[in-house]
């Protein structure tokens, strides 16, 4: 199994298909903002998909997407016009790719029947050849499968902060490392604006304890360049 | 720009202006008074003869009473003659929302006894009414003031905002004819932006000009404040009262030298110097500049004279509740009290009472703010002021003094009014599109009007309509748009039904602040919350300072949201003292004159005789304070090189780390961006963890082996805003300001939809928002103004340039000096933080410690 970094998403290639992994999207996030309140300048949706479209452009078509759960922002109700975006979006995601399979993490009443509407799977997991693809909230038995070797999982948004002695950055980040006698990779979220959390500052919750400061880090860098850090709990803190 | 008229006035005749008064309000008048008083004689007849006009007087006394004289004498002669009409005639408004006492004693307690003098004489007066309405006024009272309108409005900006676009109640305000502002010298901020434009509004509103009458405190550029009260164009009278006569101040330090004595010892001796004053007077008042400290002097106070302070003493600080501060300020008035002890809140306002002394603990940083506070004492007519500086370290001892000088010669240092604030801009714009349609060049016309956007570019101004018309949001509906715009007719007006209620929920300039929990981010107290810090104090955290809570010490590493993460069990010493964010800056005036004072004693200081003689001429001060003020320069000379207004001395030594330490007397405001800025660039340089600290005196970076002639080569005053605004972005400051400057500018509504967001949630969306705005661009308005605000109110970027220019120059120059160890002057800026320790002594200890070892160095030379 070869796996490579394109920018903020993941692909995996066992020779014959390839797979891309897509981490939490929370589309839908600006409208609950501005439904509070909070006047929000830019939309995600294109936002979204111009970042997509870089990915594509480095990948190509591929056999398989998997959206890592969390597809659409979990709190308030969502205007009927957001729908359509979001819909736009899955389409257009769909057209890259010969299936599309959507890890369902939060049981949403309105998103999955119309998934299914749409024909595209929505799972708890996903598995395909020796990976497991699920949101990482909750274990499903099935990954303990001795034909497993890895897990890829979204949820936990990982991100470092980088700090140079007198400026502090922060990016996405990747994290990958081992868990019993399994590989673990962890897909930061797909979600513009915010990086998401440091695993060294806060827990993810996981359903697993891991030790994430074991974990080694590949940073995403503005132009989908992805840099190794190595270990996460080796990186200077202050 | 169209420059105002200002004319500076005398004061009238006695008689001229008992000429206008009419008959009932002249007897009535003299019933109680036996003359006008100064400020009276300065302001009334110009305000009856329909004038612009700033009243400045360093004491309260009769400063509201002289504007409603007038006032009140006209509304009379309506009244008399059966005239008044259904209109608010004259609208005071005043940043202070407990109003309802003064306002009883200048207005109603005047207009019954009036009535009842012209009553008794049979003389029938039609009623006049007076409406107060603030943040706090019910709406039955409300409602109650629709029906009856009041002659007179008393008022807060920004209620006065509010009222302005209430279809109904405003039309009250179309035949406006007076506007009576108060308070003007607590207006330099934004505050105040907001209420120029709002009296631009007004004006604009009503159909006769209104006169503008403006109260203040002694204040300096006067004629600036003048043009800010009237506007671009206008006229503006300016009295300045020349109340006080002489200011009785001193200074008493309490140590013959103020590094010498045991720690203790110096402790005992400031109370019993406190104890001393306290007895010598009828009621004390104490300012402390902190509230911490306010605590302690008075712990202090009862420790050490067990009982006598028992019941007869008060604090009233700002983080006392409303009641229990109104609750004090009943006591100081009935004289129940013998003394009270107040960090700031008890400089502005209402009257307190007969107070005799005012005590000055630590310098009140600027000139017109000493001048408030001991104005305080003496408020009765004619009394003056008496105040008496208290100082405990050697730095505060040469402030003060140079401080004193300033307050007896009467030169005021001056403040910045913000200029062209965008996000107060976005406010008014969207409250004057809520009342009508508007064409957009006819807005900016008004805009211009104020003072404070008097410049306002063409550029901006649109800017901000196309915030507001969300050009800046990609939806093709426009929502969200809290404004439209038609470019065709060149019109524009409200969008959207609940545009008056966001209005009137939502305005206003104070930015909320809240409270940072403290929690333990590692280690087996992990997750323990410690406590709590201001919001404030965590903007001026770094990664990796050391500061004190609870008497315990605890290492910053992040924060996130309204949590602020640390390392408990630090041995590190403190690096910033908790304090630090209620310290006021001293004003760059004082800080330049201090400068200049070094100098003159520079120039003397071979001499001791002549020298000491020299500054007790100079500062007012005994031999004995000259004398002190005298050695603690001799021996910085002796030491390193005195630093003065045409030297700055950077000083270079080795601790754990390179210091670079600047002896830059301009002030925390620039110091603030000069330190920032040459932080930045050694950090460029690829020195690693820059250490920074800054204090009014100066600042210092430390690293390891700073390369000290590039860093100094680094800065100029044509990089230092490029570099600067690089060196805050991401920061905490920066994230912040913009918080504010979003709920200013309606980008984030704290109340929405009857719901209000805590300031945590309001900090959680701004976070988002903040990421969303740079994503955009770096040039979106509002960012644009939460970098100005940092820059230029938060720092003074101004100033930090031209001494920058001065220095390529070669009017102040550098001068690099190697020292074995901080020079005396730049001790206070070294061990600023250890002063949080609770042990005192600890402190006394160090600085005893460090200065036996400099006065070493200075005997083997």
């Amino acid at each position: 199994m070869k796996i490579d970094f394109v920018g903020k998403c993941l692909l995996l290639d066992c020779g014959s298909e390839r797979t891309l992994a897509i981490g939490d999207l929370h589309l839908g996030y600006e409208g609950a903002m501005r439904r509070s309140g909070v006047m929000i300048p830019v939309k995600l949706f294109e936002k979204s998909i111009v970042d997509f479209d870089k990915i594509i452009s480095e990948t190509g078509e591929l056999d398989n997407i998997v959206i890592l759960g969390d597809l659409k922002h979990e709190f308030g109700s969502i205007l009927p016009d957001e729908w359509k975006y979001i819909i736009k979006f899955i389409e257009y995601v769909k057209s890259k790719c010969k299936k599309l399979i959507v890890i369902e993490g939060n049981h949403d009443v309105i998103l999955f029947p119309l998934l299914k509407k749409m024909n595209i799977e929505g799972v708890d997991f996903f598995v395909w050849k020796n990976v497991v693809f699920t949101h990482g909230d909750k274990e499903y038995n099935e990954m303990n499968s001795k034909k497993i070797d890895y897990w890829v999982l979204g949820h936990g948004h990982p991100a470092i902060n980088l700090y140079d002695g007198n400026k502090k950055e922060k990016y996405k980040c990747f994290l990958y490392g081992n868990y019993k006698d399994k590989e673990v990779i962890v897909v930061p979220s797909f979600f513009p604006l915010i990086e998401g959390t440091d695993a060294r500052e806060f827990d993810m919750k996981f359903a697993w304890d891991f030790n994430l400061k074991k974990f080694r880090s590949f940073v995403v860098s503005d132009d989908l360049k992805v840099l190794d850090f190595g270990e996460l709990g080796k990186i200077r803190t202050d | 720009m169209v420059e105002s008229k200002i004319e500076f006035i005398g004061a009238r005749s006695s008689a001229d202006v008992k000429g206008i008064m009419h008959p009932i309000v002249k007897e009535w008048f003299f019933a109680k008074f036996k003359d006008f008083s100064l400020t009276q004689l300065y302001g009334v007849a110009n305000i009856h003869e329909r004038k612009n006009i700033l009243i400045s007087a360093p004491t309260g006394g009769t400063k509201t009473l002289t504007a409603f004289l007038s006032i009140l004498n006209y509304l009379v002669s309506l009244a008399a003659e059966n005239e008044l009409e259904d209109k608010i005639y004259a609208v005071y408004v005043s940043p202070l929302r407990a109003l309802t006492n003064d306002i009883y004693v200048n207005l109603e307690r005047p207009l019954t006894e009036i009535k009842e003098l012209a009553e008794s004489k049979g003389i029938k007066l039609q009623d006049i009414r007076v409406g107060l309405r603030t943040g706090d006024t019910t709406p039955s009272e409300r409602a109650k003031m629709t029906r009856k309108v009041p002659h007179i409005f008393v008022t807060t900006p920004e209620s006065l905002a509010i009222v302005l676009t209430a279809p109904k109640f405003s039309e009250n305000l179309r035949a406006l004819e007076f506007i009576v502002v108060d308070e003007v010298h607590a207006l330099a901020n934004k505050r105040g932006v907001f209420l120029s434009l709002m009296l631009e509004r007004l004006e604009h509103f009503s159909a006769i000009p209104p006169v503008r009458i403006g109260l203040s405190a002694t204040i300096a550029p006067i004629e600036e404040i003048a043009k800010f009260l009237v506007g671009a164009g206008r006229e503006c009278l300016v009295a300045q009262v020349p109340l006080v006569k002489d200011i009785d101040i001193g200074l008493i330090s309490p140590g013959v030298d103020l590094l010498t004595m045991d720690g203790a010892e110096d402790q005992k001796r400031l109370y019993h110097i406190l104890d001393e004053l306290i007895g010598q007077h009828k009621t004390t008042l104490i300012f402390t500049n902190t509230r911490n400290a306010t605590e302690r002097i008075i712990h202090y106070l009862d420790m050490h004279f067990p009982g006598k302070y028992t019941g007869n003493i008060g604090a009233h600080h700002s983080s006392m509740s409303r009641s229990q501060r109104f609750m004090i300020e009943e006591r100081l008035r009935k004289g129940e009290l013998k003394v009270v002890v107040s960090s700031t809140s008890l400089e502005l306002g209402i009257d307190i009472g007969s107070i005799d002394l005012v005590v000055l603990l630590r310098s009140p940083k600027s000139v017109s703010r000493a001048l408030q506070r001991i104005g305080r004492a003496g408020h009765q007519l004619h009394s003056n002021p008496k105040g008496r500086f208290v100082v405990t370290d050697r730095d505060d001892l040469v402030e003060c003094a140079v401080l004193m000088k300033h307050m007896k010669e009467k030169i005021i240092d001056r403040v910045d009014i913000p200029m062209n604030a965008l996000d107060v801009l976005a406010q008014h714009i969207y409250g004057m599109a809520i009342s009508q349609i508007w064409n957009i060049d006819d807005v900016l016309k008004l805009i211009r009007k104020s003072y404070c956007y008097s410049n306002l570019s063409k550029e901006d101004f649109m800017s901000i309509i196309s915030y507001l018309s969300g050009d800046y949001d990609l939806e093709h509906r426009n929502v969200y748009a809290k404004i439209w715009y038609d470019k065709e007719t060149k019109q524009l007006g409200k969008k959207g039904k609940l545009a008056r209620l966001i209005y009137l929920t939502n305005i206003g300039t104070i930015p909320e602040e809240g409270f940072v929990s403290v929690v333990v981010g590692s280690g087996d107290a992990k997750g323990n919350i410690v406590g709590s810090i201001d919001e404030s104090f965590l903007e001026r955290l770094k990664k990796g300072d050391v500061f004190v809570l609870g008497g315990v010490k605890y290492q910053f590493i992040h924060s996130k949201g309204m949590k602020a993460y640390v390392i408990a069990n630090v041995s590190k010493s403190p690096t910033i003292p908790s304090w630090f964010s209620e310290q006021l800056p001293l004003s760059f005036d004082v800080a330049s004159a201090i400068a200049k004072f070094r100098g003159f004693v520079k120039e003397r200081v071979k001499n001791s005789l002549e020298c000491v003689k020299f500054i007790q001429d100079y500062c007012y001060c005994t031999s004995e304070t000259a004398g002190q003020i005298y050695r603690y320069c001799l021996e910085q000379e002796d030491f390193s090189v005195m630093p003065t207004d045409k030297k700055v001395i950077v000083e270079l030594f080795k601790q754990d780390k390179d210091y670079m330490l600047f002896h830059s007397m301009y002030g925390r405001r620039v110091n603030d961006a000069l330190s920032r800025a040459y932080a930045f660039i050694a950090a460029q340089l690829k020195h690693r963890d820059i250490e920074v600290g800054v204090n009014d005196n100066g600042f210092f970076i430390a690293g390891d082996a700073l390369d000290t002639s590039k860093i100094l080569k680094g800065l100029t005053s044509s990089n230092l805003r490029k570099i600067v605004e690089e060196a805050v972005e991401k920061t905490d400051v920066l994230k912040r300001r913009f918080r504010h400057c979003a709920a200013r500018s309606l980008m984030i509504l704290r109340n929405y939809k009857g719901r209000s967001k805590s300031v945590g949630k309001q900090q959680v969306h701004s976070h988002f928002l903040y990421s969303a705005v740079n994503e955009i661009s770096r040039d979106f308005p509002i960012m644009r103004e939460a970098r100005r605000e940092v820059l230029n109110d938060l720092m003074d970027i101004s100033n930090a340039e031209s001494i920058l220019k001065k220095i390529e120059r070669k009017e102040i120059n550098f001068e690099v000096v190697r020292t074995p160890l901080v020079s005396p002057f730049g001790l206070n800026l070294i061990t600023q933080s250890h002063s949080d320790f609770i042990k005192v002594e600890d402190r006394v200890n160090f600085l005893k410690r460090m200065h036996e070892l400099q006065m070493k160095v200075i005997e083997k030379r």
